[in-house]
C-alpha cells in the first residue's frame, strides 16, 4: 500500500530548484511512501517501541518523533497536538486552557529545555505533521529516512541560542 | 494606502476588529463596520472565534472590502485542514483580501458544540510558512501557483502567558516564519508588556515584523471578572478591578483607561501601531481613537 503518491506535480527539475527553502523545511515534499514489506516490519519494531516510549514518555505514537528536540517529554499530549510550542491559552501556574487539572505539555518542555540545556532546540520550526506516519514507527521512519535526526547530546546550548538569535540581526543587517 | 505601505513607510497603524454575527445578515457587519469607517486602517474579522459558528471570515472580508475598508481575516487550524486552509486563501486572494493573520485557534471544546473534532492539521507557525509558502508561488505539494497571492502575514503573541521565554522563542519563530505585523493579546499590565518589548527590541524582532499591542476597553468589573474567569492566558492587575469598580460611571473609566494605556504604549520602544478590540463594544472605537490623539485613516 502506498501511504503517499509520490509522483509529484512539479514539471522539470528547473522548477523545482525554485521552492523555496522554508517549503523544503516544512517536510510535506518528496516523502518516501511506506511500502507493504516496511508495512509489517513497522508493526513489529511499532511493538517494541510501544513498550518503551508509551510508558516512559506517554508516547501517542505519531510515527514522526520529536522528542529530542523536546526534552524527552511527548509534544503531541497537547490537546491541539502543538509541535511548535504552547498556544496562547497556559495558564500563570502553567495549567492546560483545555484540562485546567494538567499542566500544560509545553510549559512542563520548556522547563525541562532548559534544565537539560536544551533550549536553543526549541527555535527550530518542526515540519508539518504527516498523518499518514501516524500508527507506524518512528524508529523505521528515521532510519528509512522520512523524519529528521534524533539529536541526543548537545553542546553550549546557550552559545546556540545566541547564534540563533544574532544570526537572524545579521540577516537583518 | 494598504495597511502593508502604512507598515513600510511607519506609520503608526490602528486596527480594530469585528467578530461576525451568529446569522447570514450581513446589514450586521455593515452596521458595525460604520463605527470603524474613517478611525482605524484595518479591521481584523474573527475566525469562528471561541469555537461558536459565525458568519465566515472570508465572507465578512468580502463585505467590508465593498464598503471600503481594508479587512484582515483571522485564520485558524481548529476547522480546517491543509487542503481547506489553501482553497480558501485561495479563494481570500481572489476577492481581493490582502491580509491575513495566522492562528491556531481556540479548543473546541470552548464552544458550543464541544463535540466537534478539532482538526489542528497544522499549527500556527506553520500556517504562516504555508501562508508565506503560497506568496513565494508554491503550493505546500510542491505545486506551482500561476498567479500567486501577496498576503501582508500577521500573527498573533501572548506576552502574559507563561513560560516568558517560550513567548519570546514562538514570536522568533513565528517571524522566521514569514509574518510581518504581531498582534498581542489585549494589554492590562503594561509592566510584563514593557518587559516583553524590551526582550523583542533585544532579539531585534520589532525591525523585522510590526507590533501591534492589543487594547481592549472594557465597560464594566463584570467584564472583568468574565475575561478573569473565562479568557485563560489573560492577566488583569487588580488596580483595574478597584478603579473600575470605584468609577461612578464605568463606562467613562473603560475609556480614559483605554485611552491612557495607548498613550502608554506609545511611547514603548519599538510599538508600531494598536489593535483596538472592543469586543461588542464597537461604538466606542471613534471616541477612543480621537481622545487618545491616533490620525484618523484616509
Amino acid at each position: 500500500m502506498l501511504l503517499r503518491n509520490k509522483q509529484s506535480s512539479i514539471s522539470d527539475a528547473s522548477d523545482k530548484s525554485r521552492i523555496p527553502a522554508l517549503l523544503k523545511n516544512l517536510g510535506t515534499l518528496n516523502i518516501r511512501p511506506i511500502t507493504v514489506r516496511e508495512r509489517k516490519l513497522s508493526q513489529v519494531l511499532l511493538l517494541l517501541e510501544d513498550i518503551i516510549k508509551v510508558p516512559l514518555f506517554r508516547c501517542q505514537r505519531c510515527g514522526e518523533c520529536i522528542l529530542s528536540s523536546t526534552a524527552f517529554i511527548c509534544s503531541q499530549n497537547c490537546p491541539k497536538r502543538l509541535r511548535n510550542g504552547p498556544c496562547g491559552g497556559t495558564g500563570e501556574d502553567g495549567s492546560c486552557e483545555v484540562f485546567p487539572d494538567r499542566k500544560c505539555v509545553w510549559f512542563r518542555i520548556y522547563f525541562r529545555s532548559r534544565l537539560l540545556h536544551r533550549v536553543s532546540l526549541l527555535y527550530k520550526i518542526n515540519s508539518i505533521h504527516n498523518w499518514n506516519l501516524e500508527k507506524t514507527s518512528a524508529w523505521l521512519n528515521l532510519f528509512r529516512g522520512r523524519i529528521q535526526g534524533t539529536i541526543l547530546f548537545l553542546r553550549s546550548d546557550q552559545q546556540r541560542v545566541k547564534d540563533i538569535i544574532s544570526d537572524d540581526a545579521a540577516r537583518k543587517a | 494606502m494598504t495597511l502593508q505601505e502604512k507598515l513600510e513607510s511607519n506609520q503608526f497603524v490602528v486596527c480594530g476588529e469585528i467578530t461576525p454575527p451568529q446569522s447570514c445578515d450581513g446589514n450586521v457587519i455593515r452596521d458595525k463596520s460604520r463605527h470603524y469607517k474613517g478611525f482605524v486602517d484595518a479591521l481584523n474579522i474573527t475566525d469562528n472565534q471561541r469555537a461558536m459558528v459565525r458568519l465566515s471570515s472570508i465572507s465578512s472580508a468580502k463585505i467590508l472590502l465593498d464598503e471600503g475598508i481594508e479587512p484582515i481575516i483571522q485564520m485558524t487550524c481548529r476547522d480546517r485542514n491543509r487542503l481547506a486552509i489553501q482553497s480558501d486563501l485561495l479563494g481570500a486572494a481572489a476577492l481581493g483580501i490582502r491580509n491575513v493573520l495566522c492562528l491556531t485557534g481556540d479548543h473546541q471544546t470552548f464552544g458550543d458544540q464541544p463535540e466537534a473534532k478539532g482538526v489542528f492539521d497544522l499549527d500556527s507557525i506553520q500556517l504562516i510558512a504555508a501562508v508565506a509558502t503560497m506568496n513565494s508561488g508554491f503550493l505546500l505539494s510542491g505545486s506551482e501557483i500561476k498567479k500567486p497571492p501577496e498576503f501582508l502575514i500577521g500573527a498573533a503573541a501572548n506576552p502574559f502567558a507563561e513560560p516568558f521565554e517560550m513567548r519570546l522563542i514562538r514570536l522568533h519563530k513565528k517571524i522566521a516564519a514569514g509574518a510581518r505585523f504581531i498582534q498581542t493579546q489585549a494589554v492590562f499590565d503594561l509592566g510584563i508588556f514593557t518587559r516583553w518589548m524590551e526582550s523583542v527590541v533585544e532579539m531585534g524582532l520589532h525591525e523585522k515584523a510590526a507590533i501591534l499591542p492589543g487594547v481592549m476597553p472594557v465597560r464594566s468589573v463584570k467584564t472583568l471578572l468574565w475575561m478573569r474567569e473565562k479568557l485563560p492566558g489573560m492577566r488583569i492587575p487588580a488596580e483595574y478591578f478597584n478603579r473600575m469598580g470605584q468609577a461612578r460611571d464605568p463606562e467613562d473609566e473603560g475609556i480614559t483607561i483605554a485611552v491612557e494605556m495607548i498613550r502608554a504604549l506609545k511611547n514603548i520602544r519599538g510599538v508600531r501601531g494598536i489593535h483596538i478590540m472592543p469586543s461588542q463594544w464597537e461604538s466606542v472605537t471613534p471616541t477612543i481613537v480621537k481622545e487618545a490623539g491616533l490620525h484618523i485613516a484616509h
